[in-house]
């Protein structure tokens, strides 16, 4: 299925509700534009056998991800992408801002000068490259 | 929706089954985990009436057990039953004639999403095929539950990959599927409901992703809670 390449690839670790990590797992492809405005996303059959879930599990994503208007069904015909751009770049700066308040509030125990941390990042990073995941 | 209210069970001296209670849903799959001898099996026996049970009561869609109500349950035990003389083109016509449930088209499906031979003698089948096969034969049957006695037990790693994509197909949506497992492996993002086994009794029962959800934890790690403490 050429609309979802990759999407086997995803690791659930047992502790999340899997539901929630299928909603990640969403945002980032929306983010990072693997997913774009109004593309046509798998159904619920076809991602559960894809990614190995329960299809039960499946349709509580995607339910959520209505919910939060992410996605669009209407009637019978799949799932699309909303066309919501502005949605969809908030998406971005959401997933951004989670990571980093993570990353500040673990680092903040270490108690360490800005601008050492900012280096330390800024090295870390770059050495990482671009498809660390 | 499978309703199993307080069963008990004797057998040579021991209390197998000491007031179990659970239920199953149509369109989720729960799963029955315990360590070896915890009374799992026999579960599944009382549920199809195979084993007398000494006290308690389980009924199916709110009716108490009878002949007909097995045309809506299909039971697949942790070995294959049919002769091993049998070609597995012979095995299923048995079935087709002793099951009015049975549907031959989708046999004919899982023949092929197994990749099994229908000149092959049940007998020469090995373990992990055999497995397959086993499944092939509760799948058959067009029933609303589906038990499954230990299907993922002893066979390789590619079988139960196999065995586990039946779990996310269409050939489950819509049934009850009730298995059980002493090992939760790959069935931990498989299943809508745990319940646990011990000394006898129900020790815990909940839905997975409600589990994860309020107590950040996953099925192994109950688990451990409950047969380690």
């Amino acid at each position: 299925m050429n609309t979802s390449e990759g999407s086997t690839e995803v690791t659930f670790n047992n502790r999340d509700p899997v539901y929630l990590q299928v909603v990640r797992h969403f945002k980032e492809r929306i983010a990072t534009g693997q997913l774009s405005a109004g593309q046509v996303i798998p159904s619920r059959r076809e991602l559960g056998a894809l990614m190995k879930i329960n299809p039960n599990t499946v349709q509580k994503a995607y339910k959520e991800m209505e919910e939060q208007q992410l996605i669009i069904t209407e009637g019978n015909s799949p799932s699309r992408i909303t066309n919501d751009t502005e949605l969809l770049n908030q998406i971005r700066s959401e997933l951004l801002g989670e990571a980093v308040s993570a990353f500040v509030a673990s680092v903040r125990k270490i108690d360490v000068p800005i601008e050492e941390l900012l280096q330390l990042v800024r090295s870390k990073y770059q050495e990482g490259g671009p498809e660390h995941d | 929706m499978i309703e199993v209210k307080d069963i008990r069970k004797r057998y040579r001296r021991r209390d197998v089954l000491n007031g179990v209670s659970f239920t199953a849903a149509k369109g989720e799959i729960t799963c029955l985990i315990g360590v070896n001898g915890a009374g799992k099996s026999t579960i599944l026996k009382a549920i199809m009436g195979l084993t007398p049970i000494s006290g308690g009561s389980i009924h199916i869609d709110e009716q108490s057990l009878r002949p007909q109500l097995y045309e809506k349950i299909a039971f697949v035990p942790d070995h294959l039953t049919m002769p091993s003389g049998m070609k597995l083109s012979e095995a299923i016509k048995f079935m087709a004639d002793f099951y009015d449930s049975w549907n031959n088209a989708r046999a004919r499906e899982l023949m092929q999403f197994f990749r099994l031979n229908y000149s092959d003698k049940i007998g020469s089948l090995s373990k992990g095929t055999a497995a397959k096969f086993n499944l092939l034969l509760g799948l058959g049957q067009d029933s609303d539950y589906l038990l499954m006695d230990e299907p993922f037990s002893g066979i390789d790693l590619f079988s139960r990959e196999a065995i586990a994509n039946v779990f996310t197909s269409d050939l489950i949506e819509g049934r009850g599927v009730l298995l059980t497992t002493h090992e939760i492996g790959e069935l931990e993002h498989l299943i809508d409901k745990a319940v646990l086994l011990q000394d006898g009794k129900v020790s815990r029962a909940f839905n997975c992703e409600e589990m994860r959800y309020e107590e950040g934890k996953s099925v192994i790690d109950v688990m451990r809670e409950v047969y380690r403490a």
